[in-house]
């Protein structure tokens, strides 16, 4: 049990105070806004919710929002089976070790603006180092008309992009296994399915659910990446729920946007908070395994 | 059904190479492009290998300073996220306090609030300070999602130190902040390495805040390679930028295998 002393407001004084400078002023000033019809920001009047009601009332939010949970359901059930299989071959050997993480990092130590500059050179058919495999593969060349091809570009990407913080994760929590449980596996001639299912997963939960956590939010609001591929297209295909509100940014539509980001942070905020009770769920069965 | 260890190993090496081999094609195309001549030039051919590219970073002015600023808000990002972060870490992990679990969900609510969704605001609000267009805006704009992953990271370390060793020491007449001072962060000190390295790694890349908040001014490295696009784009030049903005994070990378193999735990709250 911990000692239950409000001292720990003290400690968390500072991270309250930065955090409320960069993130809730910002956030209030965004749930100010959205109740208004601004054309500059020193002449505005009261509309109430009607932005709100014009957002969840067309047809364009729901679809947007329903592209994105297709995107972060394939993000997820590619990246997290992928990252745990690639943490899982990364060999004990001390030397190895550091290059095959470093190398397999490499992706995330790209400039996110150029990381669709590198995938769009990589396809293009006069340049790329692909120009002979891929019309092998069946690739069109005008890949950007079709809808499947585009998704298969970003998914690609992103598996490539992000995968790797995956493996870091789950690498890190693999190795405080102590060996003796290795070695009991092993008397027990358990299988590597089984040393897997009871020996590793158990160690990687907390790890993963933070992995989860992390890979599901930037996924659904991906938007640095997605844009330059193909526009949002063909035909809106690939117009995601933060591209949606880009586009609203750079009009300058300074009310539609605001509650936008207000109903987006709604979602964030329902996500941190499920995330919160399936962290809370672990602790409990943890818990109950050890008494 | 059994598969023999040989085998099994084997079986490793191989999606281990394959997935090597796929998060390198990109970067390998990157390497060659930077190291060719995209641009007739007068002493070199479309196409023909050179160093020019990199040459060219090191004579132009704008570029040199984008390296350094880039730098520049990283350091800082990190000394003020760190030092934030290491007493609030103490307190999830050691400490009950009204609304702690409510607080330790709003800071990880802001660790995956889209930047997108806080840019207006964050402009104005940093004009208003008067921190936009250098590089201490990029620097505080990023410990929006720097700061709650810190505390994470640094409280799952946190805990892994047996309580039994604050209880002496608080018996020993030792305050608080000296319990931190002087136990715990000598026995955290792979944890901070690993918290400063995941900070580096976060904000090295970002792109949208680092976009609003340098219209003008303390451009880093991911804008002034926006900044060479244009109708006679040099896209060689570009691929030598985006390389040369690699090395650093790779050395750290490497750099930092040993705290990242010797395992951190992430837990609970």
């Amino acid at each position: 049990m911990k000692a239950r002393r409000n001292i720990g407001w003290l400690f968390v004084m500072p991270a309250t105070i930065v955090l409320g400078l960069v993130g809730l002023i910002p956030l209030i000033t965004v749930i100010n806004y959205s109740f208004f019809e601004i054309f500059v920001l020193d002449a505005r009047y009261w509309i109430g919710l009607e932005w709100y009601e014009e957002i969840l009332g067309s047809g364009r939010f729901w679809a947007s929002l329903g592209r994105s949970s297709l995107f972060s359901i394939c993000i997820l059930s590619i990246e997290i089976p992928l990252g745990i299989a690639i943490a899982l071959c990364i060999p004990r050997n001390r030397m190895w070790v550091g290059i095959a993480l470093a190398v397999v990092s490499l992706p995330l130590l790209v400039p996110w603006n150029m990381i669709p500059s590198l995938w769009l050179g990589l396809l293009n058919p006069q340049t790329g180092v692909l120009r002979y495999i891929l019309p092998a593969l069946g690739w069109p060349a005008d890949w950007k008309a079709s809808v499947p091809h585009t998704w298969a570009v970003l998914i690609v990407m992103d598996v490539w992009h992000w995968t790797a913080l995956v493996t870091i994760l789950c690498y890190s929590a693999l190795t405080t296994i102590p060996t003796s449980h290795y070695q009991a596996a092993a008397i027990d001639r358990a299988s590597p399915w089984q040393v897997f299912r009871f020996i590793q997963l158990p160690m990687l939960r907390h790890v993963l659910l933070m992995a989860v956590l992390l890979r599901f939010m930037d996924s659904f609001m991906i938007y640095t990446e997605v844009f330059p591929i193909n526009a949002g297209g063909p035909g809106g295909a690939t117009t995601f729920l933060a591209v949606d509100l880009g586009e609203d940014i750079k009009a300058f539509n300074y009310g539609p946007s605001a509650a936008r980001s207000v109903i987006y942070f709604l979602i964030v905020l329902t996500v941190a908070w499920l995330f919160s009770r399936a962290q809370g769920k672990l602790d409990s069965t943890e818990n109950e395994g050890a008494a | 059904m059994t598969i023999s260890p040989h085998i099994f190993a084997l079986i490793k090496v191989v999606v281990l190479t394959l997935f090597i081999v796929f998060s390198c094609l990109p970067l390998v195309q990157m390497t060659l492009m930077s190291f060719s001549s995209t641009l007739p030039r007068p002493n070199a051919e479309v196409g023909e290998f050179t160093f020019a590219n990199y040459t060219a970073i090191s004579t132009n002015p704008q570029l040199r300073l984008a390296f350094i600023n880039s730098i520049a808000y990283v350091l800082i990002n990190i000394c003020v996220t760190v030092p934030v972060a290491i007493p609030a870490a103490y307190a999830f992990s050691r400490l009950s306090f009204v609304g702690d679990r409510h607080l330790f969900l709003a800071f990880i609510a802001f660790r995956i609030t889209p930047p997108v969704v806080l840019t207006l605001p964050i402009f104005q609000l940093f004009s208003q300070l008067g921190v936009v267009n250098s590089v201490f805006g990029i620097a505080l704009a990023h410990c929006l999602f720097n700061l709650p992953i810190s505390i994470w990271i640094l409280q799952g370390f946190i805990s892994a130190i047996p309580k039994e060793m604050d209880e002496t020491a608080f018996l020993d007449g030792y305050s608080r902040p000296r319990v931190i001072w002087t136990f715990i962060l000598p026995q955290i000190s792979s944890g901070i390495a690993v918290t400063a390295f995941f900070c580096f790694m976060f904000s090295w890349v970002e792109v949208v805040f680092a976009r609003i908040l340098t219209t003008t001014n303390g451009k880093p490295i991911s804008m002034a390679i926006n900044a060479l696009f244009g109708f006679h784009t040099d896209i060689g030049l570009v691929m030598a930028v985006t390389t040369a903005s690699m090395i650093p994070g790779a050395v750290l990378l490497f750099a930092m295998r040993n705290h990242l193999s010797r395992g951190f735990k992430i837990g609970r709250v």
